[in-house]
């Protein structure tokens, strides 16, 4: 009972997080000049009309002639009932343009996620049974290479090798290949590829440090005395009680990266998906999309740091409910 | 001042202990005080004197009748406000991070041996090192590297490239290549600035973000970790929800929705990052100053009639520096990556010399000139790496408890 009511609040707080956040966000809007007006005025003056009056009239247009408070209401119930505008810049609603993205965005994140998600603690735990030989030396040195190398930079030159010196996969991002093709599959494999170096090195390094003290410990004498074959032994063993402390940093480090280094790995390879369309939305000054896609990494990221104390939970049972 | 031979196994400054409930009178932060006011009247002389179209150094040389000593060695600097800043935690690092050291010299020998284990960390801390100096004496060396669009794409020293891709090519040509010269030792970039004192001016920004940024960071992170471990109760549980609203905050996006309505800055970037990045530190401090609260010498202290803003500043803060300092090396490397993404997307301060606008300035040209992009990019690369290592090698040294890497 005490596990439900924990998770409730948990869930509640995450709203009350989010609330806080979209505030914040109308504060800081409301404090900064728009640059639609500004355009608008100097549109205006341009065509030899009257600045003010055009700046009056694309308030009026956007609603900004009301009190703030007026404003504050109907931003937060546009947000809460998902009308957050319309996109001039892409010619259609900002939710549309924003599922849209989401869908390029979800091609490349699914594999990523799920090759770091194997990969990350079965290396690990490779490593640390295999500690101060070679291999466990190349496999640290990788983790250290892999989240010290600048994600974009490390982008630009794989592009460079294979995609102008080799020709082995294109240049330019093409959106008209089916999903489940070779071609998309190709084109995929470097963004895929550098973001799965960049993630993987700290999940590592965690897998390998903690499986590091589950080798010796008495459970895997008794099962070494027994018999267990090596395979079993770290199969069932040591992943297991490993799998608890880092599943709680998992999820944290992914979502940074989520937030960070994609937008940069799609601007690079000409991907449309969020992070380039919340580009596109800054460069061509579209207020609706940017705050659109801002709110949705504000949503991603409230939902992903709910998903890690939930998990938590699940994976540890001996947390206690009582200290929050 | 300079430890003098000790009598005893350690020393004691008792006059410390004298009055220990008044205000902060170490000897370190006085002396911290004392070096600041030359800082802050050269920066009070900037923002009232000094007009906006000048520099401070000319004007100050012309006020003080010094303009020719001034003019001889090169002093003609205009320092901008994050030019203040960043003096002013350089000072903040002397006077509580390298002085303490020097003063004393047992423990800095204990944990100079466990840190020179980690060799990698050693390479690392030599690199930054280097980046350090030049990050400090480079811009007073090197001018700010100027165009010249005769000179762009030259290679760097021992390389060539095709006669066709320069416009006039600086060194020899043999059978129709270009070879590079040491007058530009890394080559220069499509505007014909020279790459190498481009990546030394670039040092001095990564350094700015990295002290100041991480100052910032310090003082709002210790400050919200330990009173709300020391104080518990509600205070601790209000500061703790404020935290989890500052660690869900998407920085990057947000950031750019500010850089959207108020224009991009070198400052604005350091307010945002270090006001959004505070989070992880506050709750890493707290969780570390909570065990050293149960500890018997602090109630010990309580019962002498200690106040609480004592107890953190005399026992709670020294004894979690350890984690605190290593907790910050590991979280620069994130700031530097920051800065060279936002100014990869062209969305930086344009005014800034940083790594990450050189890499973007050089991404057209990447096919025939893959240098300009190389160079800042292993440069920024190499940082981050040390700092890692640094980091890495740090927690090993400084924290007894911690399992260390060299202790096989």
């Amino acid at each position: 009972m005490r596990y439900y009511r924990y998770i409730g609040t948990r869930v509640l707080w995450a709203f009350v997080v989010a609330f806080i956040i979209v505030t914040i966000t109308f504060v800081l809007l409301s404090m900064s000049p728009d640059p639609s007006i500004q355009q608008a005025a100097t549109q205006a003056a341009l065509e030899g009309g009257d600045p003010q009056e055009a700046t009056d009239r694309q308030e009026k247009l956007r609603g900004l002639d009301e009190p703030l408070h007026v404003r504050y209401i109907d931003y937060m119930t546009g947000i809460a009932t998902l009308e957050w505008g319309w996109s001039e810049y892409r010619n259609q609603p900002v939710t549309k343009a924003l599922w849209g993205s989401l869908y390029y965005t979800a091609q490349y994140s699914i594999p990523w996620t799920i090759l770091t998600l194997l990969f990350g603690p079965l290396i690990g735990v490779y490593s640390a049974a295999r500690m101060y030989s070679w291999k466990d030396h190349v496999v640290t040195g990788i983790a250290f290479l892999g989240f010290s190398i600048p994600n974009f930079f490390f982008a630009i030159v794989l592009l460079l090798v294979f995609g102008v010196w080799l020709d082995w996969v294109p240049v330019a991002y093409r959106t008209d290949v089916p999903v489940v093709s070779l071609e998309n599959a190709i084109q995929l494999a470097l963004p895929v590829f550098v973001l799965v170096t960049g993630s993987i090195g700290g999940i590592l390094r965690v897998a390998r440090n903690e499986s590091a003290e589950f080798q010796n410990a008495d459970f895997m004498k008794t099962a070494k005395a027994k018999g267990v074959s090596p395979l079993r032994a770290y199969a069932y063993h040591v992943m297991r009680p490993t799998l608890v402390p880092l599943s709680t940093t998992v999820v944290g480090q992914l979502l940074a990266m989520f937030l960070g280094a994609s937008l940069l790995v799609e601007v690079v390879f000409g991907i449309p998906g969020l992070g380039r369309t919340t580009f596109d939305a800054l460069v061509a000054q579209d207020t609706n999309l940017v705050l659109g896609s801002v709110l949705l990494f504000t949503v991603i990221g409230v939902i992903g740091n709910l998903i890690e104390d939930i998990v938590f939970t699940i994976v540890d049972p001996r947390i206690s409910y009582d200290d929050r | 001042m300079p430890p003098e031979k000790p009598e005893r196994f350690d020393q004691v400054d008792w006059t410390e202990y004298a009055n220990p409930t008044g205000w902060q009178r170490s000897t370190n932060t006085r002396y911290f005080l004392y070096s600041t006011v030359p800082v802050l009247a050269l920066g009070l002389y900037d923002w009232l004197v000094v007009g906006p179209r000048e520099a401070t150094f000319v004007r100050l040389g012309a006020d003080l009748g010094l303009s020719g000593p001034f003019q001889m060695i090169g002093l003609t600097h205009d320092p901008a406000g994050i030019d203040y800043l960043f003096v002013g935690t350089l000072l903040l690092f002397v006077w509580y991070l390298l002085v303490p050291l020097y003063q004393n010299p047992r423990m800095t020998r204990y944990y100079w041996t466990r840190f020179k284990r980690n060799r990698p960390a050693l390479g690392g801390l030599g690199w930054l090192f280097l980046v350090f100096a030049g990050g400090l004496i480079g811009p007073f060396v090197l001018n700010t590297p100027s165009q010249d669009i005769l000179t762009a794409h030259q290679p760097p020293a021992f390389t060539s490239v095709d006669e066709a891709t320069v416009p006039l090519c600086v060194g020899e040509v043999e059978n129709g290549r270009c070879y590079g010269t040491w007058e530009h030792p890394l080559g220069t970039d499509n505007t014909g600035r020279d790459v190498f004192s481009s990546i030394i001016h670039g040092m001095t920004i990564s350094m700015q973000i990295a002290f100041i940024t991480t100052s910032v960071v310090a003082v709002i992170g210790v400050s919200v970790g330990t009173v709300a471990a020391v104080s518990g109760g509600w205070v601790d549980e209000g500061l703790m929800r404020v935290v989890d609203i500052v660690l869900s905050f998407p920085t990057l996006p947000f950031y750019l929705l500010i850089l959207y309505s108020f224009g991009a800055s070198l400052s604005m970037f350091i307010l945002v990052f270090a006001l959004f990045a505070w989070g992880g530190t506050a709750r890493y401090v707290r969780s570390k100053a909570l065990s050293v609260s149960e500890a018997e010498y602090i109630n010990e202290s309580r019962l002498s009639g200690a106040s609480t803003s004592y107890i953190i500043r005399r026992h709670v803060i020294p004894n979690t520096a350890s984690s605190i300092i290593t907790q910050l090396t590991l979280l620069i490397p994130v700031f530097l990556l920051a800065e060279a993404q936002i100014a990869f997307l062209g969305l930086g301060d344009s005014d800034v010399p940083s790594w990450g606008q050189l890499i973007a300035a050089g991404r057209t040209d990447l096919a025939f000139a893959p240098w300009i992009v190389l160079a800042p990019g292993i440069a920024l690369f190499l940082t981050i790496l040390a700092f890692t290592f640094v980091g890495d090698a740090l927690l090993d040294a400084l924290d007894p408890e911690a399992k260390t890497e060299a202790d096989r």
